[in-house]
């Protein structure tokens, strides 16, 4: 099995072949937006905060920034930084990648019109460049796709996160990555998934993410029940976390957990990895997508519209209320499961030569409307 | 009828797949078979009780432990979090004190 991709120059490969415009910290975003506006084929990813973070948190910044703008469905960066020294933190980080990278720095060049001008001029020659690649045929090996739910009801665990299991399976038969995420989201099924660990370091590492996650809720004296199930997860029929997260756990099918990495950091092997970060959904996807994973199987109960900016994402449901009365952002129907008892594995292989369609250039919901977001997680104040 | 669905032979809830009014009949699909009669109006999605709890018992879906009951409740009532709490990342209750 096959898929036609944009290799890029360290051997990953894009299933799109955007320009990104990348802000380095909140102050450069305008900047970014007008070069994006003025651009076809450029994404803008902005991003909150940055200056003034420090410790763990400046790290997670540089490093999800850098690891969205490595991620291969971008062709080439340009890069939008106030000053040197931080904008230098993270062009470093991105030249690995061996990819076209041009840096602007908007105290150094006059102010925001001169960096708009300059940032719009390299944006126009890269996309020109990069709409000369064409696609080649690739390995599904070369597939490294998000599994996250959002908006779930209980037709996520009857459904759509068992037809993303499916797919899951099928992508790492094929030696590619699948990374599951949401890490409270496993409150409750943490002891079940554990057992599919392929060692007993890889379970013990996912259970002190998992476990240590819920010590540091308690310690603050926190309820989860005031996030989690949100309002929209109750009113959809879910209870409690624990039910919410037996549920979602499907969207991992049935291979051996082979690994854990940290929020936005990319698997090192083939096969189901898990990384740790809030459950949010753009939070989520922003991880998954600065570890690199081209597109994210996105199951929705109640309906939940959010993209990815970088990594191209798939929303389906298997609510039949959501299907027909959200469909603006709804891209793949799975009520069939629940409604005429289609089998999850033939919902699956629908899902799964959706996926591959999607992975050669047909659009989403999320894309053509644009409804895509960035932010990356924080966890102490800035200074 | 009103569909619902068990998903474990263990289970003590089966989940409505359509909306339901109360003194219907609900026919019980996947783990199980029979009907049960519902006493509150269900939305589609939620899920009713397929045998009688007591205040203090372990709801069950897929097999699991999915929170404990807060109240009793009769084989086709409501069972949702007006008569369940979740037993986990439960900081509001002092360290070792049992849920």
């Amino acid at each position: 099995m096959t898929f036609f991709g944009f290799e890029r120059p360290d051997g990953q490969v894009g299933l799109r072949n955007h320009v990104g415009v990348v802000s380095v910290m909140d102050n450069c975003n305008a900047v970014t937006r007008a070069i994006a506006n003025a651009v076809q084929e450029t994404i803008p990813v902005t991003t909150l905060f940055v200056r003034g973070q420090l410790g763990r948190d400046l790290e997670i910044a540089y490093d999800t920034l850098s690891g969205l703008a490595r991620n291969p469905n971008l062709a080439g960066i340009v890069l939008i930084g106030l000053e040197p020294v931080t904008t230098e933190e993270v062009a470093r980080r991105i030249r690995p990648s061996g990819k076209p990278l041009e840096v602007i720095n908007i105290q150094l060049v006059g102010g925001t019109i001169e960096a708009t001008a300059l940032g719009t001029r390299h944006a126009a020659r890269m996309v020109r460049e990069a709409s000369r690649q064409r696609r080649s045929e690739q390995p599904l090996s070369k597939l490294r796709i998000g599994v996250e739910c959002g908006g779930s009801d209980t037709t996520s665990g009857l459904a759509s996160n068992p037809a993303i299991g499916i797919v899951a399976d099928r992508i790492v038969e094929g030696g590619g990555q699948v990374v599951i995420s949401e890490t409270s989201e496993f409150f409750g099924a943490e002891h079940v998934f554990a057992e599919r660990a392929e060692s007993a370091e890889v379970g013990a590492e996912f259970l002190d993410a998992v476990l240590g996650f819920e010590r540091e809720v308690m310690a603050r004296g926190l309820d989860l029940r005031g996030a989690n199930p949100s309002k929209d997860n109750i009113r959809g029929g879910l209870t409690t976390i624990e039910e919410k997260a037996l549920g979602a756990m499907a969207k991992a099918g049935s291979t051996p957990l082979v690994g854990v990495v940290d929020y936005g950091q990319a698997p090192t092997k083939p096969g189901l990895h898990f990384m740790a970060t809030p459950a949010p959904a753009v939070e989520s996807l922003t991880g998954l997508a600065s570890g690199g994973c081209q597109l994210v199987l996105f199951s929705t109960g109640v309906g939940n519209p959010i993209g990815s900016m970088v990594a191209t994402t798939i929303k389906l449901s298997g609510n039949r209320n959501t299907v027909s009365d959200f469909s603006d952002n709804i891209d793949f129907d799975v009520s069939g499961v629940i409604e005429n008892g289609e089998p999850i594995g033939k919902a699956g292989a629908r899902l799964f030569d959706f996926t591959l369609e999607v992975a050669e250039g047909a659009l989403t919901t999320s894309e053509v409307l644009d409804i895509r977001e960035t932010a990356i997680s924080r966890f102490e104040p800035s200074m | 009828m009103t569909r619902a669905i068990v998903l474990h032979p263990s289970d003590n809830v089966a989940t409505l797949i359509d909306d339901a009014a109360k003194d219907t009949e609900a026919s019980l699909n996947g783990q199980t078979s029979g009907t049960v009669r519902l006493v509150a109006d269900i939305p589609y999605g939620h899920k009713c009780a397929v045998t009688a709890l007591k205040r203090g018992d372990d709801i069950l879906k897929y097999g699991q432990v999915i929170g404990r009951s807060t109240a009793d409740i009769p084989v086709g009532d409501h069972v949702h979090v007006h008569n369940v709490e979740a037993l986990r990342a439960r900081g509001d209750h002092e360290e070792g004190e049992t849920l």
